[in-house]
């Protein structure tokens, strides 16, 4: 799909060298460009089944107007950010554990690699049997999801911390507390960092499934509304809102918290 | 005043390999003066690098007893001193730049805030990185680095420097230099040092006493004096006479080496 191909365009970007002048330029032409490939798109298959750039808008606009995608965001939102919490909180603290004491690791390794595969539907579908249709299974069923990959990250980089600048700042009688906020915790952040960004883009796409199949307002919800009704222009419509959201966090979020944190880095030229 | 007395019965190493303990020391006994320059030399695992982390504090479990300044180090987690230690590589914090580096070693061993400045810009010149302190470490050469990390040791003010081949992993041309340069910092604040190679050639360039480890497990096998005239010579023939002696008293009787 032409909006899913222009967001992959702009979010798989992954130059951190690039200044933010450089950057747009280069962003806005790839934007202008899958634009207007959408539109012949549209024309080649039919506005039925695809509508253009144009219409989409149209559609976005009056939702903009009637207040339902405000509402709807909202909805959509609050899920993911107590999903988000609660998946950071369980897969930090399990990563974490593994990373440290090997007990944890051979205990836990299996279940997080189960956890991982099985299918986002079985713990949608199990959540609403177990808890009913309302939201507590909704952000159960989101954090149950995600919290394997936090996890696995986490545990990748507690096991990478390198024990000689420990040693280093114990020599230099660096107290524990110091030692932890000091040396280890710079080590962990940019796999904290990962877990972030693959948690966020787990509990968007999870957040959108439980709502199409278990709730009555947000996103997912409309998205399978519009679909239902063969309102393809509303489809679009919030496809593309739901696309731009997501590219506004990561360009005006997590981008330049990465740059700001990781200033540091060495840059790969290849 | 700054003695170091060692006095190491037995260090086990306990793994999975060897649950009864590998010995890696046995019956280590020697002391290190005020203000001398003590080179521990011996062949690859035979422990001097064990015993330098025993004399830090790094490694609390051991049989018998270190004295520092006439105070015992305890076997939990205080010293009685401030050291300065320079390792093998930099252990450089990546994400500080050097600046920061000596700050966070100052910071932890509890020099007062107003003296850091002053502090980390005269050793970062005596070390010739006076420009390189608002560089990050990636940005700077092997050598430089290693200079960084000396002079973060010398920062705090330590009262013993233990060093554990710190210039092993350069090529030999900045090796030499800081030989040099190590020499020269010593002079002219005279602390008492203990450093540990395999070289032997290093450690007749450096040493006012060289003392001799066999292979594992770690004992003592000789103690050398260095009785060659400072400031010393890297070109005299003297000392090269001096180190082939050393050489052959490392490689001579030890298990079949």
């Amino acid at each position: 799909m032409a909006t899913a191909d222009q967001s992959a365009a702009e979010v798989s970007q992954t130059k951190q060298s690039a200044l933010i002048p450089e950057g747009v330029t280069y962003r806005l032409v790839s934007v202008l460009l899958m634009i207007a490939a959408w539109q012949v798109i549209s024309i080649l298959v039919s506005p039925k089944y695809v509508p253009g750039p144009w219409s989409t808008f149209i559609a976005v606009a009056k939702h903009a107007g009637s207040g339902a995608l405000l509402k709807n965001f909202l909805a959509t939102i609050v899920r993911m950010l107590s999903s988000f919490a609660l998946s950071m909180i369980v897969g930090v603290t399990l990563g974490t554990l593994m990373g440290l004491f090997r007990r944890g690791e051979r205990m836990l390794d299996l279940w997080v690699m189960v956890g991982l595969t099985v299918p986002s539907l079985c713990y949608v579908i199990i959540s609403f049997l177990w808890l009913g249709l309302n939201d507590r299974a909704a952000i159960l069923a989101i954090s149950w999801t995600t919290f394997p990959s936090i996890a696995i990250n986490i545990w990748q980089g507690v096991k990478a911390i390198d024990q000689r600048l420990i040693d280093m700042a114990r020599v230099f009688r660096a107290s524990r507390w110091r030692r932890t906020v000091r040396v280890v915790l710079p080590q962990v952040l940019p796999y904290l960092m990962a877990a972030t960004r693959f948690g966020l883009g787990v509990v968007w796409k999870v957040t959108v499934l439980v709502e199409l199949l278990g709730r009555s307002d947000g996103i997912g919800y409309m998205l399978n509304y519009s679909f239902q009704m063969f309102n393809m222009p509303d489809v679009f419509a919030w496809t593309l809102s739901f696309t731009v959201f997501m590219v506004i966090i990561e360009l005006g979020i997590l981008k330049p918290l990465e740059r700001k944190l990781f200033r540091w880095r060495p840059e790969i030229s290849g | 005043m700054a003695t170091i007395t060692i006095d190491i019965i037995s260090k086990l190493f306990r793994s999975r390999a060897y649950p009864e303990g590998l010995l890696a020391l046995d019956n280590i006994r020697f002391g290190v003066a005020d203000r001398e320059f003590v080179c521990l030399v011996g062949p690859s695992g035979c422990g001097k690098s064990t015993v330098l982390n025993l004399i830090g504090g790094l490694d609390r479990n051991y049989t018998g007893r270190i004295e520092i300044d006439s105070r015992p180090l305890s076997h939990d987690g205080s010293h009685p001193v401030r050291v300065g230690y320079v390792f093998q590589e930099p252990r450089l914090l990546p994400w500080l730049t050097v600046r920061k580096n000596i700050y966070f070693a100052l910071e932890s061993i509890g020099v007062p805030h107003s003296e850091w400045r002053q502090r980390t810009e005269t050793w970062l010149e005596k070390v010739g990185l006076a420009g390189f302190a608002d560089s990050h470490p990636h940005e700077l050469s092997g050598g430089m680095q290693q200079r960084s990390a000396i002079a973060r040791a010398f920062a705090v003010d330590p009262e013993i420097l233990l060093m554990d081949e710190p210039f092993s992993g350069l090529d030999e041309l900045t090796a030499r230099s800081m030989r040099q340069q190590i020499l020269e910092l010593w002079d002219t604040t005279r602390k008492t040092v203990l450093f540990v190679t395999h070289n032997s050639f290093e450690a007749s360039y450096l040493a006012d006493r060289i003392l001799i480890m066999s292979p594992r497990p770690g004992r003592l096998r000789q103690e050398m004096k260095v009785e060659l005239p400072r400031p010393r010579n890297y070109e005299s023939s003297q000392l090269f006479e001096f180190s082939v002696q050393v050489t052959r008293l490392l490689t001579h009787g030890g298990n079949g080496m």
